[in-house]
């Protein structure tokens, strides 16, 4: 599989040697050591897959990710020291699609990178056109929009999770099915990826974000979307 | 028996009162009996002096009809009169006689000195008996009064006094008790807030406002210790952040280093093939000791921060073992059995799923390393709780059998020791745990409001059980079957995530 990836990380040495581990899994790296060459970087040749460490001198990990994502819908892994703490949440907060954690394996790291980079890619099943609110949802084309014409962004990942609940309207998915089937883990994946994607997809979807109308929790269960 | 300082204090209050009101009591019992006793003393002496002079009177005008002239004496005073004659005595009354009168009175006034004497009779009854000489006529004249009626003043006064006394001494008693509470009224602040500093609510302070003006002294230090409290725990977890940068940067390096030469494997040299399996499996086990070391200091600087999710029970244990297996390290002992209760079918946990897994991959690891490996898993209730709000009191425990020898019941309790090794010890060539694989397993257990304890197992190896609380009983829906029916009406608000 090809791809380029940016990778942002200020230590030279895993700089290297992720770049070397990239290389050899088959991607073409740039690479940057602050947050702000990273985004001169991306604006002058953009990339597959962006991939930000969190602690940065300078502007940090989620201010980069935050400026990333103003200007594009680039898949975004963040790299952090630990997985229990509020960094993960707020770094997914900030824009990122998914994580790993300091030390990752190689081979973990270019697993994630292959979910991320297949779900960019058009899937191969994709339900029908659906209406609810005063929103239209178009798989085949990728775009979300309201009834008016006005077309919503919403990222990659966010709309990848959005087509999976809208396959099967006011069923209840849980969390490891959409881990699965939108980030491609197995059950130990972090409920948490669904839960702040969930919250991000709310704030472009829902009228008022706090009492959701379309995406409803079922608690200790999982969500559902109602038309 | 040590007795606290509230109790020496209402005891001392109390002492402080009885002693106070015996004193006073005391006090005006006797005053009154004296004052008393000395008026109806000089009252007796009068009306004796009167008698004597009617009795000489009589006497030297030669009437000697005794009987008529004490009776006439006597009438109407309650007192009898006693009169010795010319070494004779004549009484008034059958209730007195000679003898009645005290011997040494008797005698002294015989010899012709006037005395005054108090007594109990040979009934008990208090008397005073007046001696009066009447040498003119060679008589002596003796007057007996009761003081029976003054006894009955003095006991009625006793008794009053003696309930005083007994009230005085419960007030005491209960203005100690009151005093005590108000005295350690600040201490229980005090202890309120060490209560809540020491479950991590490092936020804590006295309030300096509020304290008493002389205890200020002490919630000040108080708090001063709670800074520099604060400040040693808040600098050691930053210095953990900072050891877990450092270590996991070459870490990193090294991991990615490591998997590009695995990439390329199959073009080494066999012997450079062998020392990167080394290289590998060493690097793996040095990233489990990091991150167990740092797992363990971050739940030692109560910094843990923990991902609730609401599972099935079984399908919990029966995915963490499959997962498990492929995240062990070192020998293996085939893959472990999971048997199900049908009981607990549909019983729903609230865990951490990766703490969970990495519990169960600890224990299987444990089992292989000192125990020849995991004979069985077994999941079913365990003992019914009190049920409280927001939870159903009912327990689900994990058993993990192994094939070994089984823990001395010594042993057991310290199996959950950091770097505890035990009779094992001499196998640590072979080891490749880190000495804190069960400590872990506590930890983890605990942070998810479960607990974990050693026992043997039927055929006599280790017997590990976890027990969990159940969030609920469920209705056989599992969430990870899909395709539940979404007619639910069991919506609530999103929850907090990072909770």
């Amino acid at each position: 599989m090809s791809g380029r990836i940016l990778v942002v990380e200020d230590d030279e040495r895993i700089r290297s040697s992720m770049r070397l581990a990239l290389e050899g899994e088959g991607y073409e790296v740039k690479d940057a050591a602050s947050g702000e060459e990273g985004l001169d970087l991306f604006a002058e040749a953009p990339t597959d897959v962006a991939l930000i460490d969190l602690m940065l001198p300078g502007m940090d990990g989620f201010e980069c990710c935050r400026a990333l994502r103003r200007s594009s819908a680039v898949p975004i892994i963040i790299v952090t020291a630990r997985a229990d703490t509020h960094d993960v949440v707020a770094g997914l907060e900030a824009g990122a699609d998914d994580y790993v954690t300091k030390p990752f394996v190689a081979k973990e790291l270019a697993a994630r990178i292959r979910a991320l980079l297949r779900r960019a890619r058009p899937a191969e099943e994709e339900p029908g056109a659906l209406t609810f609110g005063d929103l239209q949802l178009l798989p085949e084309q990728g775009v979300l929009r309201r009834l008016n014409g006005e077309e919503v962004h919403c990222t990659r990942t966010e709309f990848r999770l959005l087509c999976e609940l809208a396959a099967s309207p006011n069923k209840v998915l849980s969390r490891e099915q959409l881990l699965d089937r939108v980030w491609g883990y197995d059950y130990f994946g972090d409920g948490r990826l669904v839960d702040v994607h969930i919250r991000r997809l709310r704030t472009k979807v829902e009228a008022d974000p706090a009492v959701p109308q379309h995406i409803l929790t079922v608690r200790g269960m999982g969500y559902k979307l109602v038309p | 028996m040590k007795l606290g300082i509230g109790a020496r204090i209402t005891a001392v209050f109390g002492l402080g009162a009885l002693v106070l009101s015996v004193l006073l009591g005391g006090i005006s019992y006797f005053t009154v009996r004296h004052f008393l006793l000395a008026g109806r003393e000089s009252a007796a002496q009068q009306q004796a002096f009167s008698n004597a002079s009617n009795v000489r009177t009589s006497l030297e005008g030669g009437d000697t009809n005794y009987v008529f002239l004490l009776g006439q004496v006597d009438a109407g005073t309650g007192a009898h009169s006693v009169l010795y004659h010319r070494s004779k005595a004549y009484v008034s009354s059958l209730s007195v006689n000679a003898s009645s009168i005290p011997a040494q009175l008797r005698k002294e006034v015989l010899a012709g000195t006037p005395a005054t004497q108090t007594y109990r009779n040979a009934a008990g009854q208090e008397e005073i008996a007046v001696g009066l000489p009447v040498p003119s006529v060679h008589a002596a004249y003796f007057e007996v009064f009761d003081l029976s009626d003054l006894d009955h003043t003095m006991s009625v006064l006793g008794l009053t006094l003696f309930v005083a006394g007994a009230v005085t001494t419960l007030l005491g008693l209960a203005l100690g008790r009151f005093a005590s509470r108000r005295l350690l009224r600040p201490l229980s602040d005090v202890t309120s807030a060490a209560g809540a500093i020491a479950g991590g609510e490092l936020d804590t302070r006295l309030d300096v406002e509020a304290a008493d003006p002389d205890l200020v002294g002490l919630t000040l230090s108080f708090n001063a210790m709670v800074d520099q409290l604060q400040e040693r725990i808040e600098r050691e977890a930053r210095f953990n952040s900072d050891v877990s940068h450092e270590l996991r940067s070459p870490l990193t390096t090294l991991s990615a280093a490591v998997g590009v030469l695995e990439i390329d494997r199959d073009r080494l040299p066999e012997r450079s093939q062998r020392a990167l399996q080394l290289l590998s499996d060493d690097l793996q086990r040095f990233q489990r000791m990091v991150s167990d070391l740092l797992e363990m200091s971050r739940a030692d600087a109560g910094s843990v921060d923990i991902f609730f999710e609401e599972v099935n029970v079984s399908e919990l244990v029966q995915r963490s073992v499959e997962t498990g297996i492929g995240h062990m390290d070192g020998r293996r002992h085939g893959t472990p059995e999971v048997v199900v209760d049908p009981q607990v079918e549909g019983w729903r946990v609230g865990v951490d799923k990766r703490r969970f897994e990495r519990v169960l991959v600890n224990l299987m690891e444990n089992a292989d390393h000192y125990g020849g490996g995991v004979t069985t898993i077994a999941v079913g209730p365990g003992p019914v709780l009190e049920p409280a709000p927001g939870r159903s009191g009912r327990l689900v425990e994990v058993s993990v059998d192994d094939a070994g020898p089984g823990i001395d019941p010594a042993e057991r309790a310290k199996v959950f020791e950091r770097f505890y090794r035990g009779s094992a010890s001499g196998r640590r060539g072979t080891g490749t745990g880190t000495g804190l694989g069960l400590a872990l397993v506590a930890e983890h257990m605990h942070v998810m409001h479960g607990d974990v304890r050693v026992e043997s197992s039927p055929d006599g190896g280790a017997r590990f059980v976890l027990s969990l609380p159940v969030l609920s009983n469920g209705d056989g829906e599992g969430d990870g079957d899909g395709d539940v029916d979404g007619e639910r009406d069991e919506l609530v608000n999103e929850k907090e995530v990072d909770a």
